[in-house]
């Protein structure tokens, strides 16, 4: 079961980075800004992927690591949306 | 018109300048008569009639073709024609042949071209550089 | 604090969510469908893990919606590779 969540967890970590990874380079390559924004997202919410993976499989009793989970991830989202705002026409 | 004419130069002035067709057809109202100043009200009258743009949106785009040295305000009377360089002055006339010769093919770019950033996050997932 | 941040990514995943919905009806790219999709399952994955008080994510069947929505992430980008056809119409 451990074993079955490790991979579920790798899945989502995996895909992820590849967001991340796929968006820098577009941003790099084109330099549309709305995909700097995306890419930073990815960040965002990679990192919450992290600390879950802290949170729960490394410290699962010492430490609660809700709160920066869900700041990294409103960051990320706080990112794509104002990408999505600011690259509109 | 030749396919050549849609210039990678002309095709930048397109996405720079001119969001819709509604867009070019403000800006071809002014192009068509350079000898008045036109307000917005006016310009709006000369484009093809029941083409979907208020007053206030044209007013915006007036004032974006303003920013970007296509057209010159004059207080009072409204905007006129008036080109700061030679290169978008040749654009406009391109522009103007385009939508007389090849409305279709420009029509179709104006609107490839105001979709690029959003095709650019999909193209981005593209693993291999098309 | 948590709750206010909990409730801001909520809001956050459904209104990228709809970005995502409306650059599909622009452009009728399929990656954006798939897109919206999974983040209203990141949106409802946060907001029942809050809601449920879900302590420990992976225990429960609450985590079961963010691995669909990466799944279909990655889904998309496998889409794009191999099905999708290259650039605008010409």
């Amino acid at each position: 079961m451990a074993a079955f969540n490790f991979v579920l967890y790798a899945l989502v970590m995996l895909t992820c980075l590849a967001c991340m990874v796929l968006l820098f380079r577009g941003y790099y390559r084109t330099g549309a800004r709305l995909l700097l924004w995306s890419a930073l997202c990815f960040v965002g919410l990679s990192a919450s992927n992290v600390l879950l993976f802290f949170d729960l499989a490394l410290f699962p009793t010492e430490v609660d690591l809700r709160l920066y989970r869900l700041a990294a991830a409103c960051a990320g989202l706080a990112f794509l949306l104002y990408g999505f705002v600011s690259e509109h026409d | 018109m030749e396919d050549a004419e849609f210039s990678d130069a002309f095709c930048g002035f397109i996405q720079a300048n001119i969001p819709s067709v509604e867009a070019a057809e403000l800006l071809l109202a002014l192009v068509r008569q350079p000898d008045e100043a036109l307000s917005a009200a006016q310009a709006l009258e000369c484009t093809a009639p029941g083409g979907g743009l208020a007053q206030a949106e044209a007013a915006r785009l007036l004032e974006a073709f303003q920013a970007r040295g296509l057209v010159s305000s004059e207080p009072g009377q409204g905007y006129r024609y008036r080109p700061i360089s030679e290169e978008l002055r040749l654009h406009a006339e391109t522009l103007a042949r385009a939508y007389n010769e090849r409305p279709v093919t420009l029509v179709r770019i104006v609107y490839a071209l105001r979709d690029s950033r959003m095709r650019s996050f999909a193209e981005a997932f593209r693993l291999r550089r098309s | 604090m948590i709750e206010f941040l909990a409730g801001a990514a909520t809001v956050g995943y459904l209104v990228a969510a709809g970005f995502f919905l409306r650059y599909w009806r622009k452009t009728a790219e399929r990656l954006f469908l798939i897109f919206a999709v999974a983040f209203v399952l990141l949106a409802l994955n946060q907001a029942l893990g809050h809601l449920l008080s879900v302590v420990s994510e992976p225990a429960s069947w609450v985590y079961g919606l963010r691995v669909l929505a990466f799944a279909l992430i990655l889904a998309a980008i496998v889409d794009q590779n191999l099905f999708s056809r290259r650039g605008p119409p010409k």
